[in-house]
């Protein structure tokens, strides 16, 4: 019994130092580049401006001016909105091709993966010039539209545009929307379905009522990952989108860079992290309703 | 067989990891000995510091921005180049946070040559023969416009407030740009204004918003606009003006009555430069008449430099709108100098640029 014992007090030690091995870096990573640093944003956020790197003195009149001033609740408004249609976009497209990839892709899944990631393969703002091409006034699409004879002249309805920015978004987070509902396809047990057929529905009824609710946890996964990082996305209206797509992440830029104001651009992302805590509650709590499998 | 294939794939990996480690530690070993020179897009030439490059092949290492006041608060933030490049209105403002160190003028071989009038700019002063900043570019901001697209406009800012060119207008997005022009089209001084000018300013900069294309200050971009016809009229710089004229696109750069923007930018050193000597030779290599000579004829910029201007042909000093002598040229247009509301300028045209 005593051997026993003993035998298993050096096991436990060398488990435990493994354990702290492992989670040292997620610890690091978590307690240093996530919670230091918004911690700094939140410190930052209640100081007053006077041009030095901290600020000075403690304050609230940022947060004043930021719920105060109708300008940033519309911006605000404006960066839901296309980050709303961005990931509706997205979601849409994304999953005939996750239910190809699952069902029916076969033999060809992996070559249909790796190409779905290909686009990685290229920085993003390569791809967003991609699309400056695509949309410039002499651009790929308005000279093909003027061959084929829809248009006579080229029209400037397609760069500088809100639209311009939701195509480009969509495009550049597809495969965030792909792999998620994906995974979510191909873990519903395929005896549910054949259940389904055995019990006389027609395919569409069976994808309606078992493939559909099965893979909701994979959309709205799918959705978050899109939304949440295209609401401060501030390159691309840059890039694309003109004076009528100017979102709330060019805003908070602005702050940090020219308008030399850190402290009102902290408030403006501690604000802009609150919106977005509410509408990652809301998609929880939709979730929970249709009944996340985990 | 098996054995031979692992031994010759482990081979090339521990050939490909040597590799990789020779070529990470030479360019941090590089890194430290060379000069860090922080500067606007297109001012990192090689042809601007030949003689510099000739005494320290591969000496420089150019970091880029696209507007002096991002680059001051990314110098803020921490960024340490040994050299940057603002323009003299950002001066007093990099000096005031502390980062500049003062530029002995008799390590400057031609400083003499250097036009009075950028000499003697009361912000440069450091006192004891020093400056905190060796004036080097100067040049105009106006409106480039198409000829062909706009017929006859008349001769003033206001082409850019025009409501029949909507959407095919740009201007530059920078604060001692359009606001300026904004200022002076609302009857305030640009460079001191009450709160109540500044609303008037902010009017006239939300009467502009919706008939622009973009604000930007990728001049690229802006010049591939203009000679495709996307845009017919844009606030740009000479340099733009020249280089679609030797394409052949039908542009003039505009002489507006209200006067043109003239400004001037140089080199500032910063505090804790770590290439001093080399930042010196770098300056004084900048400071040749030949790349002075190279600016004014590839980039259509005055150069801060008398000796410059001498050896480039009368002619050729015409065709890019410039005079030989720079006070000439500011008896017409306006300096950007120092702006007292610099940051309320640039909160408020960042509000109206979302639509505020």
């Amino acid at each position: 019994m005593s051997t026993i014992v003993a035998a298993q007090v050096p096991e436990v030690r060398s488990s435990s130092g493994f354990r702290i091995g492992m989670l040292l870096p997620g610890a690091l990573v978590t307690f240093l580049l996530i919670l230091f640093a918004l911690a700094l944003v939140i410190f930052l956020a209640f100081r007053a401006n006077d041009g030095s790197l901290l600020g000075a003195g403690f304050t609230v009149a940022n947060f004043i001016t930021v719920v105060s001033d109708p300008l940033y609740w519309t911006v605000t408004l404006r960066s839901l909105v296309i980050a709303g249609l961005v990931t509706f976009a997205t979601v849409v497209t994304a999953y005939p091709v996750a239910y190809y990839l699952a069902f029916h892709a076969g033999r060809r899944r992996s070559l249909l993966l790796f190409l779905v990631t290909l686009p990685f393969w290229t920085s993003y703002l390569l791809r967003v010039f991609a699309w400056k091409i695509v949309l410039a006034y002499n651009g790929v699409l308005n000279s093909a539209l003027i061959e084929s004879g829809v248009w006579s002249e080229p029209t400037l309805a397609f760069l500088n545009t809100p639209a311009a920015v939701v195509v480009t978004l969509a495009h550049a987070y597809a495969p965030f929307a792909i792999l998620p509902i994906y995974v979510a396809l191909d873990t519903i047990p395929k005896s549910l379905i054949e259940a389904a057929s055995d019990l006389g529905a027609r395919p569409f009824t069976s994808f309606r009522r078992v493939v559909l609710p099965n893979s909701m946890p994979g959309v709205l996964a799918a959705a978050l990952v899109v939304f949440v990082p295209t609401v401060g996305d501030y390159v691309t209206p840059a890039l694309v989108g003109g004076p009528a797509s100017t979102m709330i992440g060019t805003l908070i830029q602005a702050q940090f860079g020219k308008a030399n104001d850190w402290p009102f651009g902290a408030a403006l992302s501690v604000a802009v992290m609150l919106v977005i805590l509410c509408v990652v509650l809301v998609a929880r709590a939709t979730d929970r309703r249709f009944g996340s499998r985990a | 067989m098996a054995f031979e294939l692992k031994s010759t794939t482990a081979k090339k990996a521990r050939t490909g990891l040597a590799a990789l480690a020779i070529i990470l530690s030479s360019t941090v070993a590089f890194a430290a000995d060379k000069l860090q020179y922080f500067t606007w897009s297109g001012y990192e030439l090689p042809d601007f510091n030949k003689s510099f490059l000739a005494a320290h092949p591969d000496g420089v290492e150019a970091s880029i921005f696209g507007d002096d006041d991002d680059a001051f608060t990314k110098v803020k933030a921490g960024f340490r180049p040994d050299i940057a490049h603002p323009c003299y209105d950002k001066v007093a403002r990099w000096n005031k946070e502390g980062l500049l160190q003062p530029i002995d003028t008799k390590r400057i071989k031609n400083w003499d040559s250097i036009f009075p009038v950028f000499k003697n700019l009361p912000d440069l002063q450091a006192g004891d023969g020093k400056v905190w900043m060796v004036p080097w570019d100067w040049g105009n901001t106006s409106i480039l416009y198409r000829t062909d697209l706009v017929k006859n406009p008349e001769a003033s800012w206001n082409l850019l407030w025009d409501k029949q060119y909507a959407g095919r207008m740009a201007t530059i997005d920078a604060v001692h740009d359009t606001p300026i022009v904004a200022a002076l089209l609302a009857g305030v001084n640009p460079f001191d204004m009450t709160p109540e000018q500044m609303e008037k300013v902010a009017a006239k900069l939300r009467e502009q918003r919706p008939l622009l294309s973009n604000y930007t200050t990728d001049m690229t971009s802006v010049e591939q606009a203009l000679s495709s016809g996307q845009l017919v009229a844009a606030m740009t710089w000479n340099a733009s003006a020249t280089s679609l004229k030797k394409q052949g696109v039908p542009v003039e750069f505009m002489k507006p009555k209200e006067g043109m923007l003239t400004w001037a930018c140089g080199f500032v050193m910063l505090k804790d430069a770590k290439n001093v000597d080399l930042a010196y030779d770098f300056i004084n290599s900048r400071l040749d008449a030949e790349s002075g000579k190279y600016l004014i004829e590839s980039y259509g910029y005055g150069s801060s430099l008398s000796t410059a201007f001498a050896a480039v042909p009368k002619d050729e000093l015409e065709k890019l709108q410039l005079p030989s002598d720079p006070e000439v040229m500011l008896k017409t247009t306006i300096f950007t100098g120092p702006m007292k509301q610099n940051d309320d300028l640039a909160k408020m045209f960042e509000k109206v640029k979302a639509g505020g």
